[in-house]
């Protein structure tokens, strides 16, 4: 394969990702060519460029997402300690027993002898289908917090597959 | 400890804590995404605010079918192009790669990089890492998002295709097309 053919498998090999055909094919041109091996260098030096790019989070940058959420809705208000673990401990509780759960009063559930909150809990479905009926019967705000959410486009498949042309220089896309 | 997925769903149910938890693991990676995609602190920290309301919003409609960064990266890269196109009144700007101009491949530029031993090339020099942010910032979007994603969060091709809604093919494309034109530009500053 020529240098030319190549490259694009270079970039690829310098990022893991081709496959063990395409690696070996370029292991095979870069050991016959120097060209090549100074470009896989130069591919990897600009892979290290965008690390060294790294910002700093801005010094207000919580308090102010955090202060928006709360103003529409979005989040809810912090708990008290001792609601936050009876919310942990009661949902295996419910999970046992969801039948009667429902025809139980949350006093009832609250009142029940349960250990402290699990640490290595495995969340089966049914466990969050429990924990957000328990949410639900137990603050019915939640429903208000659902129904102001926006629908919102975020995983709409209409990303367009191709960037704008570039109005010159680049070759179009593969 | 509980799964970014988890606390999604947690916080879909109406947990204030798992959403505290989330900003607290990924606030950083979001910043510096939105650094490196804006290449301005102050839209990035716009951005970056946009980004976690956004993801609040959209918590009623979350399904943990994809990975919670995925889905994360993909509001993060909407929320981001919308502040290029509100700065950048016409469009992408024009790539930099002649035709041709890499046809030896070989280009007259010395960048450090992750083999070099020389502990003083082994950090950026400042003027280079300037340069470097100019020509990453001059990139087509399309092209910068793929090469950020997956140089600079560790996303895999696969990861940043579906971020993108492109193949895996395309994003190795850009991907190269991208490095091209970032080695095109910083020789282009050497010899001239
Ligand atoms: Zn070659």
């Amino acid at each position: 394969m020529g240098c030319r053919d190549i490259r694009e498998t270079i970039s690829a090999f310098v990022d893991g990702e081709a496959s063990p055909e395409e690696a070996g094919a370029v292991r095979e041109h870069l050991a016959s060519c120097e060209r090549c091996r100074v470009l896989e260098r130069q591919m990897r030096a600009v892979g290290a460029g965008v690390r060294q790019i790294r910002g700093t989070v801005p010094d207000r940058l919580r308090e102010t997402v955090f202060a928006r959420l709360e103003a529409e809705g979005a989040l809810p208000p912090p708990m008290p300690a001792h609601a936050r673990s009876w919310r942990w401990a009661a949902a295996p509780l419910a999970a046992a027993a969801l039948g009667l759960f429902l025809l139980t009063s949350g006093d009832a559930i609250r009142k029940a002898s349960v250990p402290g909150p699990p640490t290595a809990v495995f969340l089966t479905t049914e466990d969050r289908e429990t924990i957000a009926l328990l949410d639900v019967l137990e603050d019915t705000a939640t429903f208000d917090a659902d129904g102001e959410s926006e629908g919102m486009d975020l995983l709409a498949p209409g990303d367009s597959a191709e960037p704008p042309a570039p109005t010159r220089g680049a070759r179009s896309g593969a | 400890m509980r799964t970014d997925e988890e606390l999604m769903l947690l916080f879909r149910e109406g947990s204030r804590e798992a959403f505290e938890e989330l900003f607290a693991r990924h606030h950083r990676a979001v910043v510096r995404f939105a650094w490196r995609m804006t290449g301005d602190p102050a839209t990035a920290e716009e951005a970056a605010q946009e980004i976690f309301l956004r993801i609040a919003r959209a918590a009623p409609s979350y399904r943990p079918t994809a990975k919670f960064t995925t889905w994360m990266y993909t509001i993060a890269r909407r929320s981001t192009l919308n502040y290029l196109r509100d700065t950048e009144e016409e469009g992408e700007k024009v790539p930099i790669l002649q035709e041709g101009e890499a046809e030896d491949g070989v280009y007259p530029v010395h960048l450090p990089g992750p083999e070099d031993r020389n502990p003083e090339r082994m950090v950026w020099e400042a003027q280079l890492a300037d340069r470097f942010r100019a020509a990453l910032g001059e990139l087509p979007e399309a092209y910068r998002a793929a090469f950020v994603l997956n140089r600079g969060d560790g996303l895999s091709y696969d990861e940043v295709a579906q971020v993108l809604g492109i193949t895996v093919q395309a994003v190795k494309t850009r991907i190269f097309r991208a490095r091209e034109m970032l080695l095109s530009r910083l020789s282009k500053d050497v010899s001239g």
